[in-house]
Parts: structure tokens; sequence; C-alpha cells
């Protein structure tokens, strides 16, 4: 016996080929839209990953420094570097903010890449883990190390508020919860650039100062100047990175920091809850939403396909149950027909979402158990839908074909 | 044996042919109940090509459905070769089987299936009978031989020609060797040199495979080729000699 | 016959069929959890490291001097203005010496009454000193007589007291000259204090110096301790460095530096450590170094912010690592080692580094061991990898470092 759905496919094949196609590019916006919800996921957890660190010390009843702002005194790392448990301490600022990069031969900035300044210590934690490039930054002022997504190349010059900085090394994956890229800069040119204001803003500020009688004395000299200097220099972090020692629990380290040190500590778990439940999680309904939604339609349409193809062929089924073909072999071409075209629509959709992935702006995760989900779900659904279309053809009366 | 209210009552059915005899198909019930067909007896012998004529609404397609256990009857005996299949009731259950390895239909429009090729249209029905393939396109190349277009074997239905295309439908009808084949209105498109040619075709079938056609029409062209007729109005069939014209020259 | 189109047609489809199978085998091993992760290596061997010293400073004065009055007062002129060269002992600015001539003179006129005071005392004395000789006769007198009988007890009594009298007068007409002579003596004092403080509202220069800063006009009012003029010795100008505690192992006075200034980057100018602080800044974490300029550069500003490269002498041969290999695992310092083309992990103790990004491996590694430079994503042990030359495309005309 010759399979009829195979015979029908190769006598067809330009049509079955093109639905197939369509309906590839209809799973793998499918597969993409899930991608990118397991994007922002990652994101967070890459943040998080990629920090090296097992506690956040913020400041105290904030949620920082990722979902909120947190501010504290840069000295608060001494007293955490010796509580018990505590291997490694280091102070860290994140702010995100528009990086120049300089063209080669022109002042003028070229354009803008919004990117998370990270402030850290060289060889401390908040350090990125591993390169793709370069070195890590060895010098205390201006070197940075770039995420590859930024854009800028070793050598680059870019300007970070009024300095700027050579990139020294790059990295990949290294992104803010809200896919930002990250610039990697030591932590006194983070702190200015963070803290510090404009030169407009600065001459306002010392001309405020200097109309305040109370800081203006005539009677002390130094007082102003000593004053102005406060204001333009900058002594706040946002969060202290801990790595624990081994064998030491986060809670058991947290608890006396909390305690007497009223600092928010909050361990790696902690973290992501805050991220992945709060930050993300009003983003990832929205795209779970339109996932769900994406997934009705894209059943639909193949439904409609489906039955379409089918329908197109109810002279032939007429004239197939008239000579004697079974029900169910015609079903069984009708079924196989769906099948085939839900794999290769699989197949189409996941090399397509594959090849597009990158080219997106923000991360786009495509896990394997995504992939396994939507081959199970498109022939589940291409079964469903050729149920409808196997009714339509059983019901069909055979004398249809005598007049 | 047989029953009939006609002359000819010699005529048995014997082996092969076909025998219909009082044949009643009432559609709906109580009030609207229609009665298509009344008191239908017919005998068709194998190797003869009789024709069914009537008006439309006389209970022709009725006729043809019931005759090709597309639909049931509602009373009556129907004896296809030996077997009786329908004493008031259908005598098998797998009518399919029926169609498939006892009747033959030749339809109006040839209706090949467009995405098998002229060989696999007409092996299709072999093979459905569980006819291992090989086997199957071998008969199908005989019976294309046989109607002359055993040289498109390969080609698409696409790429044929209307009248090659009727005698491929006309070999498939053939290829599970039923003991009838009914054929409704073969020759209503075609002009008269064609029409005569698919009739010539038919009754050299129906004598070399030893068949009992039913050709339904009511094509003027042909009814004079029919040695027999059966008209049929208003739910009754009434046999009558047909003019036999001789389609002899072409044969032989 | 017919046949060639539709074989062409079968092989055409199976060809497509298989590229479609091809492109989603190539997914599969390419990306997702199956693919391994790229990465590149390089072969450690030893050379000699040449670290350096980085510290950010500016451009400061050595010797910069604040001229201004140690007492509140109005000034009344500036005689030189910002940018002028100006000599040790030349007068800059003056206050107003307001009431302080007239005081003078009053002093002058008191000086000049106290000696006439004591010329009076002086004549006191003298009447005194008369008069008392001339007790001092009839006494000696009325003795005489007294002894002879010739007057009575009462009368030479008389004349006793006189005598007594007498040098009492002259004792206190002495103390009176001496009283008037102090006294002319503290005027005099006074009137030589007065005359300082009037030398004192004369601002001078005390060394050579540019003038830089003019803080006061003739008529604004000054308190003690304020600056009216700043002048700086433009031969003394030196980078003041602040470099990270933490990265200044090996900071000494004579080091060479390279001092590149935030005028002219592209021109770096040379010099050596002159000076490293005892007294760190602990709030910023940094140790402070002054470097002073071997040739003075001109056109150079006080404040200008320079970058400061100290270079410290080369160590001896040791395996060296470029710092992009160094990684942190499960709390201990090491790099990734490739056994049997499989990463693990090794534990290496750290020596100098150099600004370049090399670092020395001074435990934990041989020479010719294959080491995980880059990866594109966090290794574990065992992991699957595979070696690539590159992970990212340098650019055409990038200047790496």
């Amino acid at each position: 016996m010759i399979n009829l759905a195979a015979r029908d496919i190769l006598h067809g094949w330009g049509k079955f080929a093109l639905t197939g196609l369509g309906l590839g590019l209809l799973i793998g916006v499918t597969l993409t839209m899930a991608g990118v919800y397991r994007g922002m996921v990652d994101d967070a957890r890459a943040l998080l990953g990629n920090s090296g660190a097992d506690l956040w010390v913020v400041q105290q009843d904030t949620q920082g420094p990722y979902a909120e702002a947190s501010s504290l005194k840069d000295d608060a790392v001494h007293g955490l570097r010796g509580m018990p448990g505590v291997a490694r301490a280091a102070n860290v600022t994140y702010f995100t903010m528009q990086v120049r990069r300089e063209l080669a031969g022109s002042h003028e900035a070229a354009n803008d890449v919004r990117a998370m300044v990270v402030g850290i210590e060289p060889g401390a934690p908040g350090e990125p883990g591993y390169l793709v490039a370069g070195r890590q930054i060895t010098r205390g002022h201006y070197e940075a190390v770039a995420d590859v997504r930024t854009g800028f190349a070793l050598g680059e010059r870019i300007q970070i508020r009024r300095h700027h900085y050579i990139v020294v090394g790059l990295t990949q994956r290294m992104v803010s919860s809200g896919g930002d890229p990250m610039v990697f800069v030591p932590l006194k040119d983070a702190q200015e650039a963070q803290f510090l204001k404009d030169n407009d803003a600065i001459e306002n500020d010392r001309a405020r100062l200097a109309a305040n009688p109370a800081f203006n004395r005539a009677g002390t000299p130094g007082l102003l100047a000593a004053v102005q200097a406060l204001q333009s220099s900058s002594r706040n972090v946002n969060a202290v990175l801990v790595q624990l020692q081994p064998g030491w629990s986060a809670e058991e380290v947290a608890e006396p920091i909390r305690r007497w040190k009223h600092l928010e500590v909050y361990s790696r778990a902690g973290m992501e809850e805050i991220l992945v439940a709060k930050l993300i999680a009003t983003s990832a309904r929205q795209i779970g939403m339109f996932l769900a939604i994406l997934a009705v339609v894209s059943a639909a349409i193949v439904a409609f396909i489906i039955y379409t193809m089918t329908m197109g062929k109810i002279r032939e089924i007429a004239v197939l149950k008239l000579i004697g073909t079974r029900n169910r072999t015609i079903a069984a071409m009708i079924l196989q027909q769906a099948l085939g075209l839900g794999l290769i629509g699989f197949l189409v959709g996941k090399i397509s979402a594959t090849v597009w992935a990158p080219i997106f702006p923000k991360f786009v995760l495509l896990l394997t158990q995504d992939a396994v989900t939507g081959l199970i779900a498109t022939l589940l659904i291409c079964a469903l839908a050729s149920t409808l279309a196997i009714r339509a053809a059983l019901k069909v009366d055979p004398g249809e074909a005598i007049g | 044996m047989t029953m009939n209210n006609n002359s000819t009552a010699s005529r048995k059915s014997g082996i092969g042919g076909i025998l219909i005899e009082g044949l009643r198909k009432v559609y709906g019930h109580g009030e609207t109940a229609v009665e298509a067909l009344k008191h239908v007896n017919m005998q068709v012998s194998p190797g003869e090509v009789v024709g069914l004529v009537g008006p439309s609404g006389s209970g022709k397609s009725t006729l043809l459905k019931c005759l090709g256990a597309i639909i049931e009857p509602t009373s009556g005996r129907m004896t296809l070769g030996d077997e009786v299949i329908y004493d008031n009731r259908w005598l098998t259950t797998d009518l399919r089987a029926l169609r498939r390895d006892r009747i033959g239909f030749v339809f109006q429009a040839p209706y090949l299936i467009p995405f098998l090729d002229v060989t696999d249209n007409v092996a299709l029905l072999p093979m459905l009978a569980s006819v291992p393939n090989a086997q199957a396109r071998a008969r199908a190349l005989e019976l294309l031989g046989a109607l002359d277009v055993a040289h498109r074997a390969k080609a698409q239905p696409s790429q044929l020609s209307g009248g090659e295309q009727q005698r491929v439908s006309i070999a498939r009808a053939l290829a599970n060797k039923p003991p009838v084949i009914l054929a409704d209105e073969p020759t209503a498109p075609l002009d008269s040199e064609r029409a005569l040619a698919v009739m010539r075709i038919l009754n050299q079938m129906a004598q070399q495979s030893q068949t009992a056609i039913i050709v339904v029409t009511h094509d003027e062209k042909i009814i004079p080729t029919f040695k027999r007729i059966y008209h049929i109005r208003d739910g009754q069939t009434v046999e009558e000699a047909g003019a036999g014209f001789s389609l002899e020259p072409r044969l032989g | 016959m017919k046949t060639n189109p539709l074989w062409t047609r079968r092989i055409g489809l199976a060809l497509l069929a298989f590229a479609l199978l091809a492109a989603m085998a190539f997914v599969l091993t390419s990306t997702g959890p199956l693919a391994p992760t790229r990465i590149t290596v390089i072969k450690v061997a030893t050379a000699r490291l040449q670290p350096s010293i980085f510290g950010i400073g500016a451009v400061e004065a050595q010797r910069s001097t604040l001229i201004g009055p140690t007492q509140a007062g109005r000034v009344l002129s500036v005689m030189v203005d910002v940018g002028e060269l100006v000599q040790a002992g030349q007068l800059l600015a003056e206050m107003d010496p307001v009431d302080l001539d007239q005081r003078l003179v009053a002093l002058n006129a008191s000086i000049a009454r106290a000696y006439s005071g004591e010329v009076s005392a002086r004549a006191l004395l003298a009447d005194a000193t008369a008069r008392q000789r001339l007790a001092a006769v009839n006494a000696k007198r009325n003795q005489a007589l007294a002894d002879q009988k010739l007057i009575g007890a009462a009368t030479m009594e008389a004349r006793q007291q006189e005598k007594l009298s007498a040098d009492a007068a002259v004792q206190a007409a002495q103390a009176n000259l001496r009283g008037q002579g102090q006294e002319r003596a503290r005027l005099v004092a006074e009137q030589q204090a007065l005359a300082k403080q009037r030398a004192n509202v004369q601002l001078y220069a005390s060394a050579p110096g540019v003038v830089v800063a003019r803080e006061a006009e003739p008529g604004s009012t000054v308190v003690a301790g304020q600056a009216v003029l700043r002048l700086v010795d433009p031969t003394s100008l030196w980078v003041k460095v602040r470099v990270d505690q933490g990265r200044s192992a090996g900071l000494a006075i004579g080091l060479p530096a390279q001092i590149v200034l935030r005028s002219r980057p592209a021109a770096p100018v040379l010099g050596r450590v002159a000076r490293v602080e005892l007294l760190a800044d602990s709030v910023t974490e940094e140790r402070i170094a002054e470097v002073a300029f071997d040739t003075m550069p001109l056109d150079v500003a006080i404040g200008e912010l320079a970058e400061v490269t100290l270079a410290l002498p080369q160590t001896p041969e040791a395996l060296l690592l470029p710092n992009a290999a160094v990684q942190h695992w499960q709390g201990v310092t090491g790099v990734w080692r490739l056994r049997n083309g499989r990463p693990e992990f090794a534990a290496v103790l750290l020596g100098a580094r150099s600004l370049d990004g090399q670092v020395q491996a001074l435990e934990g590694l041989e020479a010719g061991d294959t080491v995980v430079v880059y990866s594109a994503k966090a290794l574990s042990p065992g992991a699957r990898v595979s070696v690539v030359n590159a992970l990212v495309k340098a650019p055409a005309n990038g200047t790496a470092q």
C-alpha cells in the first residue's frame, strides 16, 4: 500500500513547503517569545551569578542595589571584612548612564550607549569573573572593561562624565537586570561619576554656598573652601559584595550583620527573589500573556490550515471513499499530513529562532526544554486540528462523486 | 429464482452479473416520506452493457446509489455474481470492501486522484485490497495497455487529455476485476466521436473481462448503441430492447 | 519519457529535507547545552616582569606663601597683580594703618612730656640736694653748738629733724627722677612697638615668586590670617601623586616617573619621585608621593591633573600569566588548566603584577601548562570546551593594550 499522505505532499510540495515555512515562522515567533522571557530571567540570574557574591549588603530597609537605590558609606566594608565567615568583601557602585564613544579623529560624541557603570575594586568581588578579550583593570583610574554588547572594541576611548577611559578588556553576558550591558571601571572613578555633578551644577553649588553666611564667615577663612571640597567629594557606594568562607551558610553570616551593623543583607536566593519575582514580574506576566495568546493563535491558524488543506481535497476524498478506501486510511492520510506539517514547521521555527535570536537587543535564551515542549505542543495541536478536518472528511458522502 | 415483470424471464443471472428484484427505497418517514424507488427489477449478464435511462427526479441516482452500495434500500433483493448482497438488509457488513472488490465506478468526469500517477491511480484499488504493490502495478499496466494508454503510465493525471483520463478511469474501475461496473453519465461532456469511442471501450472491456456494465445516461448519442435499455420513471423500471447499433467497425 | 522531471523533483526534495535536518543538527550542536564552550588558551612561560605603579595627581607648588595681615584691617593698596614676578623684600600691599600714625604722634608727645618731666624731676632733685646740704650743715653746726651748751636741745632736735627731712626729700626727688626716666623708657618702648605695628601694616614678599592670586582689593576688610595675595615659587612645581595603598608596593624616592599632563596627553614628561609622605590618607586608602619634573615644562598650571606611572625595577624570571586567566572559584584564587582537553581548576599563588596585565604565578603551575585565558561562559571542572583562536574579532585598526 502506498502512503497517500506522502504522495499528496510530494505532488503539492511547493504549497506544503510554503505552508510549513509560514507555520514555522509563527512557531519561531512563539519560541522566541518564550526565549525573551527566559532571557529576562537569565539576565537577572547572570547579574547575580557573575557578580561572584554570596551576600549583598545594602542600606537598611532598602531592596537595593538593583531594585532600589541604596547608599552606604564606603568605610562600612572595613567592619564587614572582620566579621566571622566573611572571606572577601568589596565596595561596588552601580549606576545606569549614557557612555559616549569617541570617534578617532573627531571630538564630537559619536553616539551614546546606555550602560550600567559598575565601580569595582580590581581583584575584589564585583570584578568580571571571566573575560573574552583583553585584560582586567590594573590601574586605579581611567581604565574600563566593557561587555561586548556595548559595541566597544579593545583600545577604544570612551567617555563617562568628565573623564576618558580606555577599554582594556571585554566580557560577555555581563548585563544589568534590565538588559543594559555593563562597563566596569575603578571604584573611585565610578563614585565620582555617580555622585559628582557637571561643571555648571558645581559652579552653582559653590555660588550658593558662598552666598550662605553660615559657611562664608569672615572670621574663619578656610571654612568655605572646606565645605565646597566636601560637596564635591563622594564617600558613598551602593552596596558591599561579600564572599563567604567555605563551610559558612549565608544566614549564619548575614544575621550578625543585620543586627549589629544596621545594614540590610540579602543572600543569593533573596536577591533572586527580589529580581525575578519583583523586578521583572510585571514584564514576565506581560510576556506570558502574549505567549499564551500567540499559542492560541498559532493553534487556530494550524487548525485552519489543515482544515482548508483537507477541504481542498473533498472531491478526491469522496472518490476514495466511493471506490472503497477505508475511513481509517483517509484519516491516517490527513493526520500524517498534519503531523508532517507540524514537524516541518517546528524545524523551520527552531532554526529561524536560533538564527535571529542573537540579533535581538536583549538576551534571548532558547532552552532545549522549551524546544521539546514546543515540539510536543506543535504535534499535539496539529493532531487535534486534524481531528476537525478528519471529522469533516469522514462525514463526506461518497455519493457526492455521483452527481 | 428471478422475479420480474418483464418478458425475459428466461434470463438467469447465473455466475457473474447483477440481479435486482423488487428494490424499494423510501426517504424519510411519516408525512414527509418520499418513495424514490417503488419496485425496481433489473438484470444484467456478464459481458453485457445495458443502459439506464430516465429523466431527472426519476430515481436514477437513488438506484445508482443503491446499486453502488452507497445507500441502503428499504426493501428488495440484490444479487451480485452468485452472492446475494442485499435481502431486505445488507447481508455483508463491510460495504466498503464490497464497493472496492465487487463494484467498479466510472464517473461523469474521470476523477483521478491528482497526486498519484496514472499507474498508481489504477493500482490503488488492488493495493487497497491488500494486493502487494508490485503485483498491483503489474495488473494496472496490463489494464492500461488494454485500454491503449500504457504509454502514459508514468504521467500525472493533469498531463493527460480528457479522453486518456477517461480511459484511465475505466482501467481503474476494472482493476479489482469486479463483476459489475456502474457508469454514471460517462459520455456527457464528450462529442459523438469520443462518446462512441468510450462506448466501444466499455463494450470491449465488458467482453474481455465478462463484466456486467450498467450505464446511466441520457446522452442521445449513445443510447442507440445499447442492445437493452432500462427506462426508469417515477421509481419504476421498464425494460426494452435497444437499437443496438453496432460499434463493430472499430472492434478487433 | 516523463520520468526525469519526477526524479529531479524527488532528488530536489530529498536535498531540501536533508538541508533542513542538517540545519537542525547544526542548531542543536552549536547552541544550547550540548554545545561546547569556546575558549582560548595560552602556554605559560617564564619571563621577567616590568611592574609599575600608577597614580593620579595634580600639579602643585612646593612652596607657596599666603601674604596677609596679622590683624583685622582694611586693605589700603595692593601694588602687584596676578602673574607678576616679585623679589624678596618687595612691598606687595599695604593695610590701612587707621590710627596708628596718630597714636605714634601721641606717643611722641608723651615722650616729650616724659622728657620734660625728667628735667623737672632733676631740678627737684637739685633743689632737694641743696636743702639737704644746708640741713646737714645746719645740723652739724647745731651739734657743735649743742656740744658747747650754747643752744637748747629743742633747737638741736629741730635741726636734726630738718636734716632727716632733707635727706628724705633728696631720696624722694631721686626716686621721682628715676621714675620719670622709667616712664620715658616705657614710652619709648611703646613707641617702638607701635612703629613695628606700623611696619606690619606693610606686606612684603618673604621670598621671590610669582603672584598667583589677588584676593583682596583696596578698601576690602580682611581678618587676621586671611590672604591678600598668594605667592608661589614657579621653579618649585611638582606633581602630588596619590597611589592606591594596595598597589603601592615599592614606592620609594628616586623612582623614575612618566608624567602625562592633562593638557598634553600625547607628550609625557619625565620626572623622578622626590618625596614619599609618611602620612597616608586612610579615608581614601591612598599613599601620597611628590614627583618632581626632570625639566620643568612650560605652560603648566597649578591644579592641572596628571597621570603618573612609576617604573619599578624588573623582577627576576618567573612564570607569567595574563591577568584575564586569574579566576576565583569556590573561594580559591587560581586558573583553569587544561588536562586531557578538559579544564580543571588549579590554585595559584600570585606575585607581582605589571600594568599591562601580566602577573607572576609563583606556585601551582609549571612551565608549559596550558591555561584558559578567555572563555565564552563560566567554566566548571570537566566541561566540554573547544579551543579557538580568538573569541572576539580584533578591530582592524585597534590599539590594544
